[in-house]
C-alpha cells in the first residue's frame, strides 16, 4: 500500500495547508461576526465584508480539505483500518452532534415541565418588570402565543422526512449492489425531500404568530427547530455532494464511506426530528388543547 | 496552491525525513510534532496565565485598591474617581481570564494536547493519530480561540472598561447585555466555541486511535492507564463541551438577536445557563485531571520497579469517575435556590466520588510498597501529587454538603479547594510528566538538581500561597473581591508571600530549561531503567520522526 | 480546636454588644450566631474536619512510610506483587462507610436549614411534649425549634441585590397609607478618596449607612430577589447564604438571639463594586426595633440608624444553648 518499509495500512497524511487555513479563517469569521454584531476595530456595527470573508474561506477550507480525503480515498489510503477508524469518527461527530441538541431540549424541557417551579411561587410578583412576564408565562405555552397544529404542516414534514429516510437507504442497497442508477435516483429523490421539508419549514416559519426575538417561546422554538433546520441543509448538501461524486463516476460498491457518513447524518437528522416533534409539537399543543 | 504539491509528492514522507521548516511546524500532521506544538502553546499561556494571578496576588497582598489601580492609571490613561472604577473592572477581568487561560489554554493544551498526542501513539504502539490532518486543526483552532479571548481583553466591555469581568463561570446577567454589552463578552463566547470544536475534534481523535489503533495483542485491558485517562477525558469531552457550546450559542443570541433564554424580563431564566454550564463545567474538573491521574500512575511504577497495583481497578475508576462526574453539576449550586431534595440527592451523588478516588490513591500507594523507589525527579512531583490531591479531594468533600456549603459557597475555600486539585494537582500532574518524558521527548537531558529544587520551591510555595485561603474561606472572605475588610489581611499577606516563593520556582524551571538546552546532554531511550516498562522507552529519544512502520507486537504481560 | 477559636474570637470581641467581623489571623469560622450556624460549625468543626484531617494524615503518614521503607537503599530489590483482593475491597468499602457517616449528619442539618420551619407545628410539639412531661425530650427540641418565637410568628424581611447595594423591604411594616417600609441600604466604603477613616467603628467595606435591623429571639423569614444581574445574600455569623436571582424569589429563614452587629457581603460576583456591596444586620431587642421601625416610616432614616447603632443588651439568652 505505502511506500518505503511502512508495513502498516494506517494513513500517515502528508502536511497539509488546510488546518492552518482552517482556523485562520474560523478567527476571521469569529471576528467577523462580533464586528457584525457589535462593531469592532473601528468598523461599525453591521459591517458585513469580514464575516462573509470568513464565511468563504471556511467554505474554500471545506471545499478543499475534503476533495483531498476523497482522493486519498480513491487513491486507497482508506484501507479496511482506516475506514474503521473513519466509521468510528463519524458516529462519534453525530455523538457530539447529539449532545448539542441536548441543550435545546434542555431549555425546552426546563421551560415547559419546571415552569411552574420558575414562576409561579418563586416570582418576584412585585416587581413590575416581571409581573408583565409573569401573567404571560404562567403557562407553556404561555398565553396568548398561538402555537402550531402539529398535525398540519409539521406531520406532512414528519412524512417527508420519514420518507426521505427510506428513499436514503434505498440509495445506499442499490449502491451496494451496483446499481448505480438506481443508487442516483434515490439519492435524488432524497435530496428533493430534504430540500421540500426545508421549503416546508420556511412556510411554517413565515406563518409563526411569535418571533425568535421578544419571547421565550419563540426562543426555545425557533432555535430547536432552527439548529435542526440548519442541520437538514448541511445533510442536504452532504447527499448533493454524494450524488455529484456518484455521477463523476466515484464510489463504489465496496468503497462508499462518504455516502455511508451522509446516510447516518441524515438518519440522525431524521431521528432528532422525530423528538423535535414529539415534544416540541405535539406535546404542548396536546396538553393546551386538554386544558381548554 | 499547495495542494497540487500534495498530490505530487504523495506518500513520500515514508522515509524518516523531515519536512522543512515551514511545513514540519505549520503544516503539520505528526502527532510529536503536534504535542510539541501544544507543549510550546500550553507554556506560552501558561505564563500568562501565572502573570494574571501575579496580578491577583499583588493586588490582594494588602487591603485597598492598589496595583490595580496604578495599572489603570499608568497603562490605560484614566484617572480620578473614573481610574477606581476601572481598576475594580480591571480586577474582575484579570481572575476571569486568569481562570479561563489555566484551564482552556493552559492544562487541557498540556496534558491532552500536549502529552496526549506525544504520548498516546507512542504508548498504544501506533504510527501515529487515527487523524493527523484533524489533529493539527484541533492545535491551531485552540490558538485561534487564545487569539480571540486575548482580543476579547482589550476591546470594550462595559462601560468601566476593556474585556468581561464576569468570571470563568459567565453567569448571565452579568455575561449579557445587562452586565457586559460591549464585544468582549461576545468574542469570548467565539474564543469557548473555538476551543470548544477545537477539543471535540481532538476528543474523536483520541477515541478512535485508542479504539482502532492499539498495536497487535495490546487489549483495552494491556493499555497503559495515561492512554485510560486519556480515553476517558475524551468521552467527557465530547459528550460535555457541546451543551456548553450550546449555553453559549444560547447567550450569544440573547446578547444579539433578542432571545429570551436568560431573560427573566421575558420569562426565562439565567439559573439554566447555570445547570447547563456546570453540566460541562463538571466533567470538565476531571477532564484536567484524569491525564494526570494517568501520568502519575506511570511515573510511580516506574520508580518503584514495580507494575502498578490493582491495573484493573485503577482503569475502572477512571471510567466511574468520568460517568458519575456527570450527574453531580450541581453542587456549585446549592445556594441558587435549589429544592431540598434536590439538594441531597447532589450531595449523596457528588461524595459517591470519594471512593474511586480514593481506590487511586490507596493503589498508587500500594504500587509503592514493597518497591525500591528511586527519588528522581518525576517522582518527587508524582509523590506530591498523591498528597495534595489528596488534600484538595477532601476538601471538595466538605463543600460537596450543602449544609456546609452554605457557609463556604463563593469563598475562599473553594478557591483553596480547586488550586489545591488544580493548581497543585492537575499543575504537578503536568509537570511530573514533563520531568518523566522530557529526554523522551526533546532528546536531551535536564539537571536533576535544578529540577528537584524546582519542586521544592513549588511544592513549599503553593502550600504557602493556597493553604492560608481554607482560613480566609473560613473566616467568610468572599471570592472575587478586589478589596476585603481589614480582619482577612494576614492570610492575603501570606498567601501573597507563597506567591513570590512560587515565581522563583518558576524562574527555577525556565532556568532548568535553558540549561538542559545548551547543553544539549545527549539523551537515551530508556533512562528510568527496568522500572519503565511502557512502549515508548522501547523507541530512541527523540523517537524517529515516523515510529513503528512495523507494528510492536504485544505479547507480555507488560503494556502496562 | 473549635473552643480555642471561639475562646481567641470572645476575647477579641468584648464589646458590650455582640459583633461579628472578621477577625485578623482567625483560622476558623466567624462565631455563630444563629442556631443554624452552630450546627453548620458542629458538623465542620467537629465532625468533618476531623474526618478530613485523620484521611489527610493517614495517606500522609503511608507516603511517609513507603518513603522510608522502601526507598532504593532500605529495600533494593522490588517485589513483584500487584494484587490483593482483600485489601482493595477494604478501601473501597471503608470509604464508602465514612461516606455513609458524613451523610448521615449532613442530611439532618441540611433539612433543617432548608425548610423554612412551621411554626404553629413547633408550638403544637413542643406544648405535647410539655403536657406529656418528657422534659427531656422537650430540652432536646428547644435546642432546634423555639416555641416562644414561633408564637409571635415571623418577622419577613426581603433583601433585593441591585448594582450596587441592597433594597431591604418590611412587608408587615406598613405607615398609614398602607406603604411598606422599604429603604436602600449602601455600603459606605467605596475604595475611593471619599471613604471616612474612621474603620474602628465602622468597620472598613462591612459597614453601611442604612442596616438591615431585626428584633432578637424572633424567627426571621427573609426572601432574596434581584433587579439586575446575580448576587448573593449572606451573613457568616448566621451561616445562611442565598442568590438573589433576577426573575425568582428565594427564600430562608434564620433565628438570632444575641443582639449585636452582624456583618456579611455580597457573595455572588455582580459586577464592578462586587466587593463594595456589604450586608449590616443590626439584631436589637423587640422594643428597640419597633422604635426604629416607626423612625422609619417616619422618614427619619439617620435618626432610625443612630437609634440602633448601640444595641440594648438583652437578657442572657435562653434559647440558644450559649456557645460563644
Ligand atoms: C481538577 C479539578 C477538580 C477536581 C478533581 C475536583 C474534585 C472534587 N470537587 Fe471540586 N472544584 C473544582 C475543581 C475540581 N474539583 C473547581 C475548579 C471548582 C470551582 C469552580 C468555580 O466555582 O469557579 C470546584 C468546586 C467544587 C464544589 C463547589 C463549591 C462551591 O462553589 O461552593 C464542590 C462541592 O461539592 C466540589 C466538590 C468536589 C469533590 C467532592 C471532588 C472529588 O472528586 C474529590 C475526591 C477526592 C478525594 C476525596 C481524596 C482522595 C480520597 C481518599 C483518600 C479516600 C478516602 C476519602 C474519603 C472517604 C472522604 N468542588
Ligand atoms: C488550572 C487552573 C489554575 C491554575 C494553574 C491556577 C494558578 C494560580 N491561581 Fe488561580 N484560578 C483558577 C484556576 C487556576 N489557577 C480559576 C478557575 C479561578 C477562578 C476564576 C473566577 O473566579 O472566575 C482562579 C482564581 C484564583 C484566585 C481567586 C481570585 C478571586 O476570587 O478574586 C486567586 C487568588 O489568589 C488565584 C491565584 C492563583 C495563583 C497564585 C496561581 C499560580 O500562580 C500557582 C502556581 C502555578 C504555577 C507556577 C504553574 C504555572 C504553569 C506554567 C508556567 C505552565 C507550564 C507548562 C508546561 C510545562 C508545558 N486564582
Ligand atoms: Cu452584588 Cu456581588
Ligand atoms: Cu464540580
Amino acid at each position: 500500500m505505502s511506500s518505503g518499509d511502512v508495513k502498516h495500512d494506517y494513513h500517515l497524511v502528508n502536511p497539509s495547508p488546510w488546518p492552518l487555513l482552517g482556523s485562520l479563517a474560523v478567527l476571521v469569521l469569529a471576528v467577523g461576526g462580533v464586528t457584525y454584531m457589535k462593531g469592532l476595530f473601528g468598523l461599525e456595527k453591521g459591517t458585513m465584508w469580514l464575516m462573509a470573508l470568513g464565511f468563504a474561506m471556511v467554505a474554500y477550507v471545506m471545499i478543499g480539505w475534503w476533495r483531498e480525503v476523497a482522493k486519498e480515498g480513491a487513491l486507497g489510503d482508506h484501507t479496511p483500518v482506516v475506514s474503521i477508524g473513519l466509521r468510528y469518527g463519524m458516529i462519534l461527530f453525530i455523538a457530539s452532534e447529539v449532545m448539542f441538541f441536548v441543550a435545546w431540549f434542555w431549555g425546552f424541557f426546563e421551560f415547559t415541565i419546571f415552569e411552574s417551579a420558575r414562576t409561579g411561587s418563586t416570582w418576584d410578583a412585585t416587581n413590575p418588570l416581571y409581573a408583565d412576564a409573569l401573567s404571560r408565562f404562567k403557562e407553556w405555552p404561555p398565553v396568548g402565543v398561538e402555537t402550531f397544529d402539529p398535525f398540519h404542516l409539521p406531520l406532512i414534514n414528519t412524512l417527508v422526512l420519514l420518507l426521505s429516510g427510506t428513499t436514503v437507504t434505498w440509495a445506499h442497497h442499490a449502491l451496494q449492489h451496483n446499481d448505480r442508477s438506481g443508487a442516483k435516483l434515490g439519492l435524488l429523490l432524497t435530496i428533493l425531500l430534504g430540500m421540500g421539508f426545508t421549503a416546508l419549514q420556511v412556510i411554517e416559519y413565515s406563518h409563526a404568530g411569535f418571533t425568535y426575538d421578544g419571547t421565550l417561546y419563540g426562543s426555545a422554538f425557533f432555535m430547536a427547530t432552527g439548529f435542526h433546520g440548519a442541520h437538514v441543509v448541511i445533510g442536504t448538501i452532504f447527499l448533493a455532494i454524494c450524488l455529484m461524486r456518484l455521477m463523476m463516476g466515484g464510489m463504489t460498491p465496496k468503497h462508499h464511506l462518504g455516502f455511508e457518513f451522509a446516510a447516518w447524518y441524515w438518519h440522525f437528522v431524521d431521528v432528532v426530528w422525530l423528538f423535535l416533534f414529539a415534544f416540541v409539537y405535539v406535546a404542548p399543543y396536546l396538553i393546551m388543547e386538554g386544558g381548554k | 496552491m499547495p495542494m497540487d504539491e500534495i498530490a505530487l509528492d504523495h506518500h513520500d514522507d515514508a522515509h524518516d525525513h523531515k519536512p522543512g521548516f515551514f511545513r514540519r511546524w505549520f503544516l503539520s500532521t505528526n502527532h510529536k510534532d503536534i504535542g510539541t506544538l501544544y507543549l510550546i502553546f500550553s507554556l506560552f499561556a501558561g505564563i500568562v496565565g501565572y502573570t494574571l494571578s501575579g496580578l491577583i496576588r499583588w493586588e490582594l497582598a494588602e487591603p485597598g485598591i492598589g496595583p490595580m489601580l496604578w495599572i489603570v492609571e499608568h497603562f490605560q490613561g484614566v484617572q480620578g474617581d473614573a481610574a477606581i472604577t476601572h481598576a475594580k473592572h480591571f480586577y474582575n477581568t484579570v481572575i476571569t481570564y486568569h481562570g479561563l487561560i489555566m484551564i482552556f489554554f493552559m492544562v487541557m493544551p498540556a496534558l491532552i494536547g500536549g502529552f496526549g498526542n506525544w504520548m498516546v501513539p507512542l504508548m498504544i504502539g501506533a504510527p501515529d493519530m487515527a487523524f493527523p490532518r484533524m489533529n493539527n486543526i484541533s492545535f491551531w483552532l485552540t490558538v485561534a480561540g487564545f487569539v480571540l479571548a486575548c482580543i476579547s481583553m482589550t476591546v470594550p466591555g462595559n462601560s468601566a472598561g476593556n474585556g468581561f469581568g464576569g468570571g470563568w463561570v459567565l453567569y448571565p446577567p452579568l455575561s449579557s447585555t445587562t452586565g457586559h454589552p460591549g464585544p468582549a463578552m461576545d468574542l469570548l463566547i467565539l474564543s469557548l466555541h473555538t476551543a470548544g470544536i477545537a477539543s471535540i475534534l481532538g476528543a474523536i481523535n483520541f477515541i478512535v486511535t485508542i479504539l482502532n489503533m492499539r498495536a497487535p495483542g495490546m487489549t483495552m485491558h494491556k493499555m497503559p492507564l495515561f492512554a485510560w485517562g486519556v480515553l476517558v477525558t475524551a468521552v467527557l469531552l465530547l459528550l460535555s463541551l457541546p451543551v456548553l457550546a450550546g449555553a453559549l450559542t444560547m447567550l450569544l443570541t440573547d446578547r444579539n438577536f433578542g432571545s429570551q433564554f436568560f431573560n427573566p424580563a421575558g420569562g426565562g431564566d439565567p439559573v439554566m445557563f447555570q445547570h447547563l454550564f456546570w453540566f460541562f463545567g463538571h466533567p470538565e474538573v476531571y477532564i484536567m485531571i484524569l491525564p494526570a491521574f494517568g501520568i502519575v500512575s506511570h511515573i510511580v511504577s516506574t520508580f518503584s520497579k514495580k507494575p502498578i497495583f490493582g491495573y484493573l481497578g485503577m482503569a475502572y475508576a477512571m471510567v466511574s469517575i468520568g460517568v458519575i462526574g456527570f450527574v453531580v453539576w450541581a453542587h456549585h449550586m446549592y445556594t441558587v435556590g435549589m429544592n431540598v431534595d434536590l439538594k441531597a440527592y447532589f450531595i449523596a451523588a457528588t461524595m459517591v466520588i470519594a471512593v474511586p478516588t480514593g481506590i487511586k490513591i490507596f493503589s498508587w500507594i500500594a504500587t509503592m510498597w514493597g518497591g525500591s523507589i528511586d527519588f528522581k525527579v518525576p517522582m518527587l512531583w508524582a509523590i506530591g501529587f498523591i498528597f495534595l490531591f489528596t488534600v484538595g479531594g477532601v476538601t471538595g468533600v466538605v463543600l460537596a454538603n450543602a449544609g456546609i456549603d452554605h457557609a463556604l459557597h463563593d469563598t475562599y475555600y473553594v478557591v483553596a479547594h480547586f488550586h489545591y486539585v488544580l493548581s497543585l494537582g492537575a499543575v504537578f500532574g503536568l509537570f511530573a510528566g514533563w520531568y518523566y518524558w522530557f529526554e523522551k521527548m526533546f532528546g536531551i537531558k535536564y539537571n536533576g538538581m535544578i529540577g528537584g529544587l524546582h519542586f521544592w520551591l513549588m511544592f513549599v510555595g503553593s502550600n504557602v500561597l493556597f493553604f492560608p485561603q481554607h482560613f480566609l474561606g473560613l473566616q467568610g472572605m468572599p471570592r472575587r473581591y478586589i478589596d476585603y475588610a481589614d480582619g482577612f489581611h494576614t492570610w492575603h499577606l501570606v498567601s501573597s508571600f507563597g506567591y513570590a516563593i512560587t515565581l522563583a520556582a518558576t524562574l527555577v524551571f525556565f532556568i532548568g530549561l535553558a540549561e538542559a538546552m545548551i547543553r544539549r546532554r545527549k539523551g537515551v531511550a530508556n533512562p528510568w531503567g527496568e522500572g519503565a516498562t511502557t512502549l515508548e522507552w522501547t523507541l530512541p529519544s527523540p523517537p524517529p520522526f515516523h515510529q513503528y512502520n512495523e507494528l510492536p507486537h504485544v505479547t507480555n504481560k507488560g503494556g502496562h | 480546636m473549635r473552643h480555642f477559636f471561639a475562646a481567641l474570637c470572645a476575647s477579641i470581641l468584648a464589646a458590650p454588644a455582640f459583633a461579628a467581623t472578621p477577625v485578623d489571623g482567625a483560622l476558623g469560622f466567624q462565631p455563630a450566631a444563629t442556631r443554624i450556624a452552630e450546627r453548620i460549625h458542629f458538623f465542620h468543626d467537629d465532625y468533618v474536619m476531623w474526618i478530613i484531617t485523620a484521611i489527610t494524615i493517614f495517606v500522609s503518614l503511608l507516603l511517609v512510610w513507603v518513603m522510608v521503607r522502601y526507598n532504593r537503599k532500605a529495600n533494593p530489590v522490588s517485589r513483584k506483587f500487584s494484587h490483593n483482593s482483600l485489601i482493595e475491597v477494604i478501601w473501597t468499602v471503608v470509604p464508602a462507610l465514612i461516606l455513609v457517616a458524613i451523610a448521615g449528619l449532613s442530611f439532618p442539618n441540611l433539612y433543617y436549614q432548608d425548610v423554612v420551619p412551621n411554626l404553629e407545628k413547633i408550638q403544637t410539639e413542643s406544648a405535647a411534649l410539655l403536657a406529656d412531661g418528657k422534659s427531656a425530650e422537650y430540652e432536646r427540641y428547644t435546642k432546634n425549634y423555639f416555641p416562644d418565637a414561633a408564637a409571635k410568628g415571623f418577622v419577613n424581611v426581603k433583601a433585593q441585590g441591585n448594582q450596587w447595594n441592597w433594597t431591604y423591604s418590611y412587608p408587615d411594616i406598613v405607615d398609614a397609607d398602607g406603604f411598606a417600609l422599604e429603604f436602600v441600604s449602601n455600603g459606605i466604603h467605596k475604595g475611593t478618596a471619599a471613604d471616612p477613616a474612621d474603620s474602628d467603628v465602622r468597620p472598613r467595606n462591612l459597614a453601611v449607612d442604612y442596616p438591615m435591623v431585626i428584633p432578637a429571639g424572633r424567627y426571621v423569614r427573609y426572601y432574596t430577589a434581584a433587579a439586575d444581574v446575580i448576587h448573593s445574600w449572606t451573613v457568616p455569623a448566621f451561616g445562611v447564604k442565598t442568590d438573589a436571582v433576577p426573575g425568582r424569589l428565594n427564600e430562608g429563614w434564620f433565628l438570632v438571639d444575641e443582639p449585636g452587629v452582624y456583618y456579611g457581603q455580597c457573595s455572588e460576583l455582580c459586577g464592578v463594586d462586587h466587593a463594595y456591596m456589604p450586608i449590616e444586620v443590626r439584631v436589637v431587642p423587640q422594643d428597640q426595633f419597633d422604635a426604629w421601625a416607626q423612625l422609619m416610616l417616619a422618614g427619619d432614616y439617620d435618626a432610625a440608624a443612630a437609634s440602633v447603632r448601640t444595641m440594648a443588651a438583652l437578657e442572657p439568652s435562653t434559647q440558644l444553648a450559649a456557645n460563644h
